[in-house]
């Protein structure tokens, strides 16, 4: 039972929480407190990636704000979505935001996703989330903090 | 006659003018109307024997010597029933599927004929009889087997079929041979006024003999491997009444000879019943839940059912022996409900696959698909047999398998080793073999018929004509009467349970009202209750969906979710090898399967796969390891024998002076 004792002695992790940013928009489903998103990587170098999967660990835990990834676009509110839209993924994107039920959010997460970042006017890219798909929320930074995309999240969970 | 050979080359042609059409038309509708009104006059029959006075015929100048005799009881007389009911329901199927597949004349003759001697069989009286009858049916079975004798696989088949039912006849001959040489007669009234005179020992070689011949009849293990070449090849009415009748009169001969004429015997005749029973059961479960050929499937799932029938038997047996009547009547009660279900719901199965076979050609689940839409009729049959094959509720199987579990569950073994180790055993080879059979029946209706079509034949299907539509019917309603209304059959059971040994007059069966009760075991259910509660359930539910959802808008209609690529593929579906794969992983040791994947990658990357080819191989290994072997060693010893056939004549000129001269000498 050696875990329990780890359990002790890790002790909590997590960041304390900052203070609740403004709702820019209405949360997706009209339920203050869940965000159920997609994930999609149209086109990214996973720098987004990698502080997304920091958001939603123990540290940062951006489940306890009621936002959470999910497997398919049919059980989500909304997409997450990451990187410059290259011409393959540009398809792909749009099904998956045709998959999601409406209403739904589009969030865009990182520089490349908001503007095009340092990939814009690239022969393989068609240009930022914004051009493809409607965005809701834009978090920028190259990439952006854990702290900042869970702060984004907030706007939309309403927590 | 001047009729061309069956299905020979120039069989087609028949079919290709309007007038050959016409003429095909007309010899299926004879062939068809005559093998139903033969199973109409043999259900007549049946019933009345049933419910009336046993029937005794004799025809003293049909055979020399000893005539033909005809006894019906009312044991024999349900097995006439219930091959007259399973004959109706295809006679009226074949009329459709011989025009549709444009049968050959001479198996049209046959069919009517192999009805007649299934007839005939359970009506036998005699010895001499029996053995006609035996013999008529295997020979008119074994010709419609080769009804498609172009094709290869059918004349594998069919020697296969041939070398194994010839066997068993060979064995019941000895058998019966014996048994009326001890007994001193022929008629079975005789030998069963003579049976305490019967020495032991010849006892229990014709015990022997006869459930080797017999079990090889019933499909049983380890003579079961003619059912999954035979049932599959031969055409699709034919394949109903093989498996639904004739099968049969394996478990009317382990009855009538071993528990009625020779009964009762020791108590290790019941132990062996229920181990041939037990494994043949698992056996076939297993074999069914990893087929992909619809009609192997259900092939196998015939060696399943007559496995649990036997086990069924064996525990009445055993449990008569040990004075546990009560008890042992509700298994034998098991048995023949079993044995009555599954002819109705294996009836049904061939026939639809033989319908889905007709309109796409198929039998290969990882090819089919997609018949709900394009075969609505034949969907909704193949899922009423589907549901009596697994044993649930609303299935024809449920009833039978519940009384079975009940009476192996209720057995009274407070000091008694045998019995508290086989029943508990029992219970468990039973709850394994219906949750595979689930398994199995999920996967072939799932995979054979929702989803879409996994080939272009699969989508060209279309509806099985009327006349197939209606005699499927007919099984249908007779499976649902098995599964929500055995008290419609109650009456007829009981008065076959009065004469059948280990029940005899005086022991109450258990009463199949409404309510299933058991005489002095407590439990007790409804099937038509269930059924009703479940109906209700789901009206209710379906009710307060739309109840619920009145304010909700209109449904949108979305595209399917291809995990963000264009369009999905049939390719892309289940198939019934992945259903059947995790099984296949978890019953390594037993099924041996033989599966090899191989990758081939681009010249230019090793990282970048260019396909994977799968290939699985299941063979029986029953099969490999026991009829290999034998196949073997018999064509060494024929080849060995094959040097005294020179071809000279006069060699085989003084071989019959020599035989001539050894039996004048033997017999001086």
């Amino acid at each position: 039972m050696s875990w329990i004792g780890k359990i002790g002695r890790v002790g909590r992790i997590v960041e304390p929480a900052q203070d609740a940013p403004e709702a820019t928009s209405k949360p997706p489903t009209g339920v203050t407190g869940s965000l159920q998103l997609r994930h999609v990587d149209a086109g990214s170098c996973n720098g987004c990636e990698l502080e997304i999967t920091g958001a939603f660990s123990p540290v940062y835990d951006a489940e306890r704000f009621g936002a959470r990834l999910v497997a398919s676009p049919r059980h989500a509110d909304g997409l997450l979505a990451t990187g410059v839209v290259t011409h393959n993924m540009r398809q792909p994107l749009l099904n998956t935001l045709h998959s999601v039920p409406e209403p739904r959010v589009v969030i865009a997460v990182g520089d490349c996703a908001c503007n095009g970042g340092a990939f814009a006017q690239g022969y393989g890219v068609v240009g930022s989330i914004g051009d493809v798909v409607p965005v809701d929320v834009e978090v920028l930074g190259c990439p952006p903090t854990p702290q900042q995309i869970i702060q984004a999240l907030r706007t939309v969970t309403g927590r | 006659m001047t009729t061309p050979l069956p299905d020979s080359p120039t069989a087609p042609v028949l079919g290709e003018g309007p007038r050959g059409i016409r003429l095909t038309s007309g010899w299926a509708l004879l062939s068809g109307c005559v093998t139903a009104a033969l199973g109409a006059v043999g259900l007549a029959i049946g019933l009345n024997v049933i419910f009336g006075a046993s029937r005794h015929l004799r025809i003293g100048w049909l055979l020399p010597l000893v005539g033909v005799r005809f006894d019906l009881d009312p044991l024999g007389g349900v097995f006439v029933a219930a091959t007259g009911a399973v004959s109706i329901a295809v006679g009226i199927y074949a009329v459709g599927y011989a025009q549709r597949e444009h049968w050959a004349r001479f198996p049209l003759i046959m069919l009517p004929l192999f009805v007649a001697a299934m007839l005939l069989v359970p009506a036998a009286g005699s010895v001499t009889t029996f053995l006609l009858a035996w013999e008529l049916m295997a020979a008119a079975s074994l010709v419609l087997v080769l009804s498609e004798h172009h094709r290869d696989a059918v004349r594998s088949a069919g020697v296969f079929y041939a070398v194994m039912t010839q066997l068993g006849f060979a064995a019941i001959l000895i058998a019966l041979v014996m048994l009326s040489a001890a007994g001193g007669g022929d008629a079975f009234g005789t030998i069963a006024a003579h049976v305490d005179s019967i020495p032991s020992g010849t006892r229990t070689a014709v015990f022997l003999l006869t459930l080797m011949g017999f079990g090889s009849k019933a499909g049983l293990l380890p003579l079961h491997a003619w059912l999954p070449r035979a049932h599959p090849e031969a055409p699709s009415p034919v394949s109903a009444l093989m498996s639904a009748a004739m099968v049969n009169m394996g478990i009317y001969g382990i009855i009538r000879i071993d528990l009625q004429l020779l009964g009762p015997g020791p108590h290790w005749w019941g132990l062996a019943l229920m181990v041939f029973g037990a494994v043949s059961a698992v056996f076939g479960v297993l074999q069914a839940s990893v087929a992909t050929d619809l009609k192997r499937l259900l092939a196998y799932s015939t060696t399943e059912n007559m496995g649990l029938v036997t086990l069924a038997l064996g525990a009445a047996t055993i449990l008569s022996s040990y004075g546990a009547p009560e008890v042992a009547a509700i298994a034998m009660t098991a048995a023949l409900l079993h044995l009555l279900s599954h002819a109705a719901f294996k009836t049904l199965g061939f026939l639809a696959a033989g319908s889905v076979l007709a309109a796409t050609g198929l039998r290969d689940l990882d090819k089919l698909g997609g018949l709900a839409r394009r075969m609505p009729g034949t969907t909704v049959m193949f899922g009423i047999a589907a549901l009596g094959a697994s044993g649930l509720p609303l299935g024809a199987g449920f009833v039978s398998e519940w009384l079975l579990l009940q009476s192996l569950i209720h057995s009274p073994h407070q000091d008694n080793t045998l019995l508290a180790l086989t029943m508990p055993l029992s219970v468990g080879a039973v709850a394994l073999t219906t949750g595979l059979g689930i398994a199995a029946m999920v996967k072939a209706f799932g995979v054979g018929f929702l989803a879409r079509p996994r080939s272009a034949a699969a989508e060209a299907a279309r509806e099985a004509p009327a006349s197939m539509l209606t005699g499927m019917t007919l099984a249908a309603v007779a499976c649902t009467v098995f599964a929500v209304a055995p008290v419609l059959l109650a009456p007829a059971l009981r008065q076959v349970l009065a004469v059948l040994p280990t029940v005899g007059g005086d022991v109450a069966g258990p009463a199949l009202g409404t309510f299933l009760r058991l005489p002095g075991v407590a439990g007790s259910m409804s099937p038509s209750l269930i059924a009703l509660a479940l109906v209700v359930a789901v009206l209710l539910a379906l009710g307060l969906a739309r109840w619920g959802g009145r304010h909700r808008p209109a449904a949108a209609m979305a595209p399917l979710w291809a995990c963000g690529a264009d369009k999905l593929s049939s390719r892309m579906q289940y198939t019934a090898t992945s259903f059947a794969e995790p099984l296949q992983r978890v019953f390594d040791n037993v099924l041996r399967p033989d599966t090899d994947v191989e990758v081939t990658h681009f010249a230019e990357s090793q990282y970048l796969v260019e396909k994977v080819t799968y290939r699985t191989m299941l063979a029986d290994p029953v099969e490999q390891r026991l009829y290999t072997p034998v196949v073997r060693a018999v064509t060494i010893w024929a080849q060995w024998v094959r040097r005294a056939h020179p071809g000279s004549v006069h060699l085989y000129l003084a071989y019959g002076a020599m035989g001539l001269l050894i039996v004048l000498l033997v017999a001086r």
